[in-house]
Order: C-alpha cells, then sequence, then structure tokens
C-alpha cells in the first residue's frame, strides 16, 4: 500500500474492482425517422430525435454550466445542432445527391430523458429510389456505443436499421416486399454460396468421383466373378466404427478401382448422395438461422474441411465402400451450419424468413445438380480411362485432401500458413 | 426557474387493482408468481413532440461543472484537445469517464471513455495503457470474454500491470472462475501491496463460503485513515455490508450499508445493492424512502417498482408499463447492459415464468455472481423446469458460496429434482 497513492487505489478501485456496475440508463440511441413525401417524390421529410445529454456532451449546450438545460439554451444553439447533425447524416443511392434542410426543432421526452427533434427535410436531384442507402456517422468520433435507430415509411413500407460506428450504413429497400422476387434473389444467392464456396464444392465433387467406379478385390482367385461389393455391406456395417482396422487387418487383400457397367447404378448411387446431403443441411441450414442452434464458426468452418479430408480420403483408402450417401448425410449436417453464416444476422418477420430460407435452399440445391449434371456425364465416359482412375480420382484425391488439410490447420488453429491463401481462397 | 417537467410516458388512467392473492413480492426471496396487479398498464401513449412554453422550462439535467469530477475532466478534455497526441492525458481521461460513468451509472461515458482512447488502439500493436481502458470498458459493459481476451494479451507484456491483474481478478469473480480469480488476487498482493491484495482476496473468499474470513480482513482496513478518499471507505463499507449479510448478520450488513452511504452518497451501485437487501429484509417502505426521487436511474427504478408491489402502492401499475418502456427501448437498439435486471422484472412484475428463465439463462452465460445465481434459481424454479438450474448448483457445489438466500432457492431446486414438482411450485408461490 505504501507504494501507491491514496487518489490511484481510489481510481483503481473504481475502475477495476465493480464487478456489475448498476447503469441508470441505457448507452446513447438517436431515432431517425425518414418519410417519403406523397406530394414530391424527390423529397424525404425526416425528424431526427437525438438526446441532450448527447448534444450538450458534443457541443456544450448548457451554456451557463448550472447542469441544467432548458428550452432557451437549447433554442439558442438550433443552428448548431442542425449543421452539426445533418452534416453526419447522408442519403444515397443510384447517384442520387440529395441536399438536408433543416425545417424546425421541437422537444421529445423519449424513456431516458429529453431529446432534440430536428425536423428537416431531404430534396433530392431524382426521384427517390426503391434502394435507399443511409448514411450515419452521428457521434462517431465520440462514443462507439452510440446507435441510430432508423426507420423508412415510403409507400405502405416500412423498414430500418440500428446504425453506429462500426456498422455506419445500411441500405434499405422500400419497394413492397415481393416475396417471389425474395425468394428468386435468394435462389441466386444459395447457388452463389455453392458455386463459390470451394469446400462445400469439393465435398460433394470427392463424393461423386467414385460413383462410375466400384471397387472390386483384386488377389481374388474368382477375379473378378465375386462382386463383394454385394456382401461387403454387411461387412462393413458390422464392423460399425471399427471398419478401418477390418481394412487394415486384412492388408493381404488387394483392391481396385474397376468402372461401372451401366449409367443407372451411378446415377442412383448420385442421387442418394444428393438426397442424404440436402436432407441433412436442410435441418441445420433452417435451425442456424432461425437462431435455435448457434456454433462458433471457427468449430464449424474446421469440422466443413474435416469433412472435404474424410470424402477425399474415402476415394482413396474406401472405408464406407457402399453406402457413400452416408457420408454426405452425416456431414450434411456441418454443411447446414456454414451454409447458415450467409443468412447469419437476417432478422426478418416470419413470411419473409420462409421466402428467403427456403429460396436460399433451392438456390443450394440448383447449384449442387449443376455439378452433378456437369461432372457425372464426363466421369461416366471417362470412367474406363487410367487418365481418370488415377489422375482424377486417386490424384485429385491428394489434392484435394491437401488443401483440405491447409484449411482445416488454418480454420482450427487460427493461423495463416504462409501462401496457402494465394493457391485458393478459403 | 420552472421545476423539472417530466411528463408522464404514459397514461395515469392505467389502476392497479390488486389481484387477491396481493403483491406477494417476498423480497426477491423466492420466486413470486402471485400477480402483482391484476390489469397491467396497457394504454401506452407515446409522448408526441412539442414546443415548450418558456424559454426557462428545464428539459434535462446534466453533470453540472459544480462537480469536482466533471470541472477535472473538462479540465483534461481542454488539455487533450490543444496536445490530441498526448496518449497519457487520452488514458486520463478515459479512465475519468468511466469511473464517473460507473458511480453515476451514466452508461454513456463509459463508451465516451473508449472514444477517447480510439486513435491508439488502431496502432499496432496497441499501447498497453489504451489497451488497458479498452479491457476496462468491455468489462464494465458486461462483455466479460472480450475483456479477458485483453487482459490475458495485455499481461502476456506487461505481467506486473496491476490494474489489468485487479480486472482480471474482478472478471474472474463474475465468471465464478474462482481458482483463475485467486491467482489474479495473488498477483495483485504482490505488485500492488496490502491494502489492495486484501480488497481483492476478501471479495474473493467472501463469494467462496469464507465470508467470516472476508468481514475480519475487511474489518481490518475498515478505518484507512483520514487521507483515504471516500470513495475507498465507501467501498470498503460496501463490502463489509456484502460479507454480513452472507453471514446472516442483517443487523450489522444495514449498519455498514447506511455507514456506506455516507461516504458515497447517490452510488448507483451501492443504492441498488441495498435496496436488495431492503427487499430482502421485507422492508419495502424503506426502499422507497432509500430511492424516493431517483427514478431517472432504471436500476433504483426497478427497486422502487418492486416495493411498490410488495406495498400495494396504486403506482406500480403506471411505473411496471414506463419500466417496460425502457427495456423496449433498450431492445430496439439490441443490446442490453442488464439482462438480469430483466429477467427480475419479468419474473417478479410481469409473472412470465417461461421468459424470465430464458433471459435468466441467456444472463448466465455473461455473468455468475450470487445474484445471477438467485434470479437463475428463482425463474427455474418458478418455470417448474428445476434442471435448468443445474450450472448453478455446480457452481455452488465447487464455491460452497454462505448466503441465506441462495441457500432456500437451492433447497427448493433440490427437491424439485427429487421429483416433487408440486412441493417446490409451493413453495415458490408462498411469500
Amino acid at each position: 500500500m505504501k507504494s501507491l497513492r491514496w487518489r490511484r487505489i481510489a481510481l483503481l478501485v473504481g475502475l477495476a474492482l465493480t464487478s456489475l456496475p448498476a447503469f441508470a440508463h441505457k448507452e446513447s440511441d438517436a431515432y431517425l425517422t425518414l418519410r417519403a413525401d406523397a406530394a414530391d417524390s424527390h423529397v424525404l421529410e425526416g425528424q431526427w430525435d437525438i438526446a441532450l445529454r448527447d448534444l450538450d456532451f458534443a457541443l456544450g449546450i448548457d451554456s451557463n454550466h448550472d447542469g441544467q438545460i432548458t428550452w432557451g439554451e437549447v433554442r439558442a444553439h438550433r443552428t448548431a445542432i442542425e449543421s452539426y447533425a445533418l452534416a453526419r447524416l447522408a442519403i444515397k443511392g443510384d447517384g442520387l445527391t440529395c441536399t438536408m434542410s433543416p425545417m424546425g426543432q421541437q422537444i421529445d421526452e423519449h424513456t431516458d430523458g429529453a431529446y432534440d427533434v430536428i425536423e428537416f427535410r431531404s430534396t433530392c436531384d431524382k426521384d427517390i429510389p426503391a434502394k435507399l442507402a443511409v448514411v450515419y456517422q452521428l457521434f462517431a468520433d465520440l462514443d462507439p456505443y452510440h446507435r441510430g435507430i432508423v426507420t423508412i415509411h415510403a409507400d405502405g413500407v416500412t423498414t430500418g436499421a440500428v446504425l453506429g460506428p462500426e456498422v455506419p450504413v445500411a441500405t434499405l429497400d422500400l419497394r413492397r416486399p415481393d416475396r417471389w422476387q425474395e425468394f428468386r434473389s435468394f435462389v441466386t444467392d444459395g447457388l452463389w454460396h455453392i458455386w463459390t464456396g470451394i469446400d462445400h464444392l469439393l465435398f460433394i465433387m470427392s463424393l461423386l468421383l467414385q460413383a462410375v467406379m466400384v471397387r472390386r478385390r483384386t488377389d481374388d482367385p474368382d477375379g473378378g466373378a465375386v462382386d463383394w461389393i454385394g456382401g461387403g455391406g454387411a461387412l462393413v456395417a458390422g464392423a460399425g466404427g471399427t471398419g478401418g482396422t477390418w481394412v487394415a487387418a486384412r492388408t493381404r487383400a488387394r483392391y481396385e478401382w474397376v468402372p461401372v457397367r451401366s449409367w443407372w447404378p451411378a446415377f442412383i448411387d448420385v442421387i442418394k448422395v444428393i438426397s442424404g446431403f440436402t436432407l441433412s443441411h436442410s435441418v441445420t441450414l433452417t435451425l442456424a438461422t432461425l437462431g435455435i442452434i448457434d456454433l462458433p464458426s471457427r468449430l464449424v468452418e474446421s469440422g466443413i474441411a474435416i469433412s472435404v479430408i474424410v470424402a477425399a480420403a474415402n476415394n482413396l483408402y474406401p472405408i464406407v465402400r457402399q453406402r457413400i450417401w452416408l457420408i454426405a448425410f452425416a456431414f450434411g449436417f456441418v454443411h447446414g451450419l456454414g451454409f447458415a453464416s450467409a443468412l447469419y444476422g437476417l432478422q426478418l418477420p416470419p413470411l419473409s424468413m420462409a421466402a428467403s430460407l427456403g429460396g436460399f435452399n433451392v438456390g443450394v440445391e440448383l447449384g449442387q445438380e449443376a455439378i452433378v449434371l456437369a461432372i457425372m456425364p464426363v466421369a461416366f465416359l471417362l470412367r474406363r480411362t487410367r487418365f481418370y482412375r488415377d489422375g482424377v480420382l486417386r490424384w485429385g484425391s491428394v489434392i484435394i485432401i491437401a488443401l483440405a488439410t491447409g484449411w482445416l490447420i488454418q480454420r482450427a488453429f487460427d493461423v495463416l500458413i504462409p501462401g496457402f491463401s494465394a493457391i485458393l481462397p478459403t | 426557474m420552472q421545476p423539472l417537467r417530466r411528463p408522464r410516458l404514459f397514461g395515469s388512467q392505467c389502476s392497479a387493482s390488486p389481484h387477491p392473492l396481493g403483491c406477494g413480492l417476498a423480497g426477491l426471496l423466492l420466486a413470486v408468481i402471485s400477480l402483482c396487479f391484476g390489469d397491467a398498464a396497457s394504454a401506452a401513449t407515446h409522448f408526441h413532440p412539442y414546443v415548450p412554453d418558456s424559454p426557462d422550462l428545464v428539459l434535462q439535467r446534466v453533470p453540472s461543472m459544480t462537480d469536482p469530477r466533471v470541472r477535472a475532466f473538462d479540465s483534461l478534455r481542454n488539455r487533450l484537445d490543444g496536445d490530441p497526441h498526448d496518449m497519457d492525458l487520452a488514458v486520463q481521461l478515459a479512465d475519468a469517464y468511466i469511473d464517473y460513468g460507473r458511480s453515476t451509472g451514466d452508461a454513456r461515458y463509459v463508451g465516451r471513455g473508449m472514444a477517447v482512447v480510439q486513435p491508439w488502439l488502431r496502432q499496432v500493436p496497441t499501447p498497453i495503457p489504451a489497451l488497458l481502458v479498452s479491457a476496462t470498458v468491455l468489462q464494465n459493459r458486461h462483455d466479460f470474454t472480450q475483456s479477458r481476451a485483453t487482459l490475458t494479451a495485455l499481461l502476456a507484456r506487461d505481467p506486473r500491470n496491476l490494474q489489468a491483474w485487479l480486472t482480471m481478478a474482478t472478471v474472474e469473480m463474475v465468471q465464478a472462475d474462482y481458482p483463475a480469480a485467486n491467482a489474479a488476487c495473488v498477483q495483485v498482493a504482490q505488485i500492488g501491496g496490502d491494502f489492495m491484495g486484501t480488497l481483492c482476496t476478501a471479495q474473493l473468499r467472501s463469494l467462496t463460503g469464507r465470508a467470516q474470513q472476508a468481514y475480519a480482513l475487511l474489518r481490518l482496513i475498515e478505518h484507512p485513515g483520514a487521507a483515504a478518499p471516500p470513495a475507498i471507505k465507501g467501498y470498503l463499507e460496501g463490502l463489509l455490508a456484502d460479507a454480513a449479510m452472507r453471514l446472516g448478520k442483517t443487523a450489522a450488513a444495514d449498519r455498514h450499508f447506511r455507514a456506506a452511504l455516507q461516504w458515497t452518497p447517490g452510488d448507483n451501485f451501492l443504492l441498488a445493492d441495498y435496496a436488495d437487501f431492503l427487499l430482502d429484509q421485507h422492508r419495502p417502505a424503506a426502499v422507497e424512502t432509500l430511492l424516493e426521487g431517483d427514478g431517472s436511474s432504471d436500476t433504483s427504478f426497478l427497486r422502487t417498482i418492486f416495493a411498490e408491489c410488495a406495498l400495494h402502492d396504486p403506482r406500480a401499475a403506471a411505473d411496471a408499463a414506463t419500466m417496460r418502456a425502457r427495456f423496449a427501448a433498450m431492445d430496439r437498439r439490441g443490446s442490453r447492459l442488464y439482462p438480469r435486471e430483466h429477467a427480475e422484472f419479468v419474473l417478479y412484475v410481469e409473472h412470465d415464468p417461461g421468459r424470465a428463465l430464458m433471459l435468466a439463462r441467456a444472463n448466465w452465460t455473461g455473468q455468475r455472481s450470487p445474484q445471477d445465481m438467485r434470479i437463475l434459481l428463482a425463474a427455474a424454479l418458478a418455470a417448474r423446469e428445476p434442471q435448468a438450474a443445474q450450472a448453478v448448483l455446480a457452481v455452488l457445489a465447487r464455491s460452497h458460496l454462505q448466503d441465506p438466500a441462495i441457500a432456500r432457492l437451492t433447497a427448493a431446486i433440490q427437491t424439485a429434482m427429487r421429483g416433487a414438482p408440486e412441493v417446490a411450485a409451493r413453495s415458490g408461490t408462498s411469500p
């Protein structure tokens, strides 16, 4: 204690030792309302409620420093308040330029005190477009926890956003909610998500590559006469989780990939894989988007990387031989959580939510089918070539495993492997 | 000068008709699910913008220059404006803001403190003092996970940082990681000396079943001499009150609370703590007197409503509606500073055990102080889901916390778990 002065101790106790401070009010909020003018399509009428305590902190409204803000003081600062606030708000969209002009000043009471009400008009050089961007920078330099609660009313549509120093811009859609349109836009999102999500893509590809091949035992005296897959399913199923040991225990047995004879069995396999994947990822996608389950993204992303490794490794050392769709089904749960990251934070009314979730799922589906349609015929035609068996199936899987291992390390340990991202963006 | 105009947000026509069961708010002791008042104030009419009639009308009270703390940070702010690159000055100002925000309960000042050091937080590596401010702000805003991460990084670079160890001890205590808190307290004692070490360890002992030791230790430093600032003396008396309360020495606890309030009158945290104690002691009238005129503070106002309920005060319905609007305003901004208080409000005033339990569980993921244990136990009991309080029982089994109120709730939960839910529900409803 000798080493510390009392003032320092008092400050330390105040800053560090009070575990759960009891706050008297919520943090700083301002309420911004914009209303499309029915008579003039170039005009938005605005109302901006800003707490007097915040304005006092920024501009010093309490001129006589008596700890009381009077209406006279607020009125005297009207111009200062208006130019301060309106300079920190912009309305943009489609090359739109708008100028803000103050129209009036009032006072309103909110739950945590008195607010100055700035009435203003935003006059734009064109018709107000259906998509508006609001750029909100009030108190960005004074309080990182300030929030601007923005509401826009236009032609029977009400939309809004909560903005602040960390998220200063929102693009708001003023069109009437068009569910079909909403659905379609999410279909596109879903499509893109699977096409640009290289990890989802590689997972499906790894499972598809072997659909045109079957595993056959080569050291069997009867050669190809015994298609062991017929009974193998039972053996693998019997061995359960120790399938790997089962394979290792019969090291002398040798297998090789041989092309399927006809299109249909391969096609049925693919249908099973895709359906299994769809079934499980739809479940977790829905649960995660509705906020019912919430796993750390690091865990999910690492899980996805593991799924790619498992799927590709199974092409080199097949453990699951017949029921490939089981892999797709099991890991689909993890991929669904990954898809949900694209919809994360989407707070929509139930109907919009159904439309967007459904649309996104359909998009993901269409994306998958497109991949299947692109790969399967080529794979089927090439299945008898050495190029396919060694070059595509074996070395392709090796490359996929290497990539996915890289992702796994990066995601699980949160490190960057130098140069790795240059090969493929994650 | 006209008096402060405080228009009521809601119509006063909402009558508070007490439920036949009465205002059964047995303090916050048990999960009281009898109705506090029949019809909740439903006629919520929002106040509309207006132009005041007189220029002298007082619209808002703000920190006054007569307050030395305000003069101090005003002069710091002026100096910083003159030399915006002086980090030491910025950190001093940030600390002054945060300390002011904590003692007055004005959460805005915590964010303002953060803003002051923002330019240095963007530097790599972040200077230690600025990092410490951000850890303090995160801790104050109940973002304990981020605060701990920042402190861990900071202490790796500066292992003898007293304030960082103290904050770490606090974070670990709130999150009920008592071995880690103890390790931090040991560092505090080594770096900061006996006085700081005693403060730290006494708090920890009070939480871990050794309230007797805590009380004895605090009595040793109770009178730190004339040179000690009132804030320290008030703080010590507050800790003594808590320890006495844990020991069941209610008369002593009351004495310490009143002594604390003499040193730091109007301290928002202390008022809330004392009001909770009085509610536990079935002294709602004393709560109304204590918090009279402090209605602009949410935490005080909430306790006033609890007291009004217990007293069948006709103001309860309208005040509850006002409080509901305040919680709704917090929901709109999307962040809550007092999740526990919200759960308490929903359980004891709204009588919605299911939602209270949901809120109490969400609260428990962030903070695990004795009050957080209580609300989760009480909500689980009221919602007839005793299993939901399992996490609390697990912490209690490790910490051996002494606390008469928590002991009663725990016993009720255990009875309920043994398969007698009706018993639990009954003991929960009877005040």
